[in-house]
């Protein structure tokens, strides 16, 4: 009975990552440079077919990075959602998505390169949810909870003015429009080598999420609970911040803005694997690839000119967020 | 043998303003198997001092001793978590696992078995927050047995439970210590006081651990509550 118990808590994470890589092989194979699924998996593997090993070259490190983004976006949603016991936590409750778009904005204003903004990207929003974190130390209100999420508000707030002055100080002809779609969100962007950057912080993160398992579960109960079951609580917690903040850096620092994923896709796993921590993450991060691997092929969908994935995200990611919610209401 | 023993402590909050406190010392020792009940009037600092002994407050004077692992659980209704009961249950061996991301099917199989204990085997596959306060005051008690702390403290185990759910409550509490716990529980329920090995009694200016006939006696509930009564003066119930 128990082992069957364990088979099906692993069965729909494993279902729903099964599904999100079944969507990436269909992808490839329809839309341009479309080669067959059984030619691409030769050309993964090694020799292929040349039209199946271009549009692996081609498409490959965008199909990656949209991936990669949002199991990011939803892993960091998830744990965020589990630690604040709150189902409004989004990857962005530190600040962190208005740090990175900051620092990827006052790169540009610098006309630094592409890989230089993607780091200015990573490092702002590190930086700001840093900020939000020292200045919730600051306080002493009960578990700190809610200290984070407003200075979390407060540390976004800042950026987002940084931001502001920015896009004034942005010369309107050439610079503006770069900032506006960097902030607007794109997988286009970009290449192998910048899809691997930024997947090593987000698997590192997501490796030490899925590590911590049933204490995140502990951590919810909040610290009290937390250091009467004999955990540490405040370095576990400080961790597990830690990690969304860097899973939702590095996301930011490839894509831009994308809004939604990380608040829609832990919501819709919630409903088939439940709350617990350990089935949530990686059902979440599943749920959030396929997301954004959709999304995605949307965005080039309607003709020769892409439309910006950070709006396509909202656009599909609002209502459907809303359907859920409704569903998840009645049913309850 | 695992004891608790308070040299002088005080326990209390301090704050800049106003709004700190200090409790008289308290010198006492209380033995391995013991109930000891711990009475007072609302804001006297039960749970000030509950948490203290818990390690979540740091005292403010004297010190004491006890065994490194306790267990600490808040009024009913506090905790509150959507995973099933039996998950929570089972987080009672949290601490076992150093590095596992999860937990063992032997810590399942302890909380299904502490759960099938106190009689709530069938709330197993529930989510916590869906269970009445009563039922959660027993799936967390059944997590003490699976925790397996030496030392117990509960406040308020048996506030805002029916009586047939106080009962199984003061039941669970009372097999808590006989496998050699010691449980310190606040309640304003004197008759689970009357029933106890010891009394610890707040008052606003002293603080005493004795016998529950001495604790109890119509001049002591006058001292701590200001009301002339026979029995309980919450319920009427007699305490003897």
């Amino acid at each position: 009975m128990d082992s069957l118990s364990a088979v099906r808590a692993w069965a729909a994470p494993l279902a729903l990552a099964l599904l999100a890589v079944a969507a990436a092989a269909v992808v490839l194979s329809t839309g341009p440079l479309a080669a067959p699924p059984d030619a691409l998996i030769t050309a993964l593997f090694g020799e292929g077919p040349p039209d199946a090993e271009l549009a692996l070259a081609l498409r490959g490190p965008r199909l990656l990075a949209a991936m990669g983004c949002g199991a990011a976006l939803a892993g960091a949603g998830a744990g965020f959602q589990i630690l604040f016991r709150n189902p409004l936590a989004s990857p962005d409750l530190l600040g962190v998505t208005s740090g990175a778009g900051f620092g990827a904005a006052l790169a540009l204003l610098l006309g630094a390169g592409a890989v230089l903004v993607q780091g200015a990207a990573f490092a702002g929003g590190l930086a700001t949810g840093a900020v939000a974190v020292a200045c919730a130390a600051l306080t002493r209100s009960g578990d700190g909870r809610l200290a984070l999420i407003l200075c979390g508000i407060v540390a976004g707030a800042l950026a987002s003015a940084g931001l502001g002055l920015v896009v004034i100080a942005a010369e309107p002809y050439s610079q503006l429009p770069s900032i506006t779609y960097w902030l607007l969100g794109s997988f286009t962007r970009a290449t192998a080598g910048e899809a691997a950057l930024a997947l090593v912080p987000v698997g590192f993160g997501a490796a030490i999420l899925l590590g911590l398992g049933f204490r995140l579960d502990v951590l919810s109960l909040g610290d009290e609970q937390a250091r009467s079951l004999g955990l540490r609580a405040r370095p576990l917690r400080l961790m597990a911040l830690g990690s969304a903040a860097l899973m939702t850096s590095s996301a930011v620092s490839v894509a831009g803005i994308v809004g939604w994923i990380g608040l829609l896709a832990p919501h819709a796993a919630r409903r088939m694997v439940g709350e617990r921590a350990g089935r949530l993450i990686p059902a979440s991060m599943a749920l959030g690839a396929l997301f954004a691997l959709l999304i995605d092929r949307l965005s080039t969908a309607f003709g020769p000119a892409e439309l910006p994935v950070g709006l396509l995200a909202a656009a599909v990611g609002a209502p459907a967020f809303l359907a859920l919610f409704v569903a998840t209401s009645r049913r309850a | 043998m695992s004891a608790l023993v308070l040299d002088a402590l005080v326990a209390g909050r301090r704050a800049r303003s106003g709004a700190g406190f200090r409790l008289p010392p308290l010198t006492a020792a209380f033995e391995a198997g013991q109930v000891v009940a711990l009475i007072g009037p609302n804001g006297v600092g039960k749970t000030t001092l509950l948490k203290t002994l818990a390690g979540l407050l740091p005292p403010l004077g004297g010190h004491f001793e006890r065994p490194r692992a306790v267990a600490w659980l808040p009024p009913p209704g506090a905790v509150s978590a959507g995973f099933s009961a039996l998950h929570l249950a089972a987080l009672g061996r949290a601490a076992r696992r150093r590095w596992s991301p999860g937990l063992t099917p032997g810590d399942v199989e302890a909380a299904r078995a502490a759960l099938a204990r106190l009689d709530v085997a069938d709330l197993a596959e529930r989510p916590f927050d869906r269970l009445s306060s009563g039922q959660q005051q027993l799936v967390l008690i059944a997590r003490l047995f699976v925790q397996d702390a030496p030392v117990c403290l509960l406040d308020e185990p048996l506030a805002l439970l029916d009586p047939a759910h106080a009962q199984a409550v003061e039941r669970a509490i009372r097999a808590l210590a006989a496998e050699g716990r010691i449980v310190v529980a606040s309640s304003h329920h004197l008759p689970f006081a009357a029933r106890a090995d010891r009394v610890l009694a707040i008052g606003l200016d002293w603080i005493e651990a004795s016998p529950a006939a001495q604790a109890l006696a119509p001049n002591r509930v006058r001292a701590l509550f200001g009301v002339e009564t026979t029995g309980c003066p919450c319920c009427g119930q007699a305490l003897s």
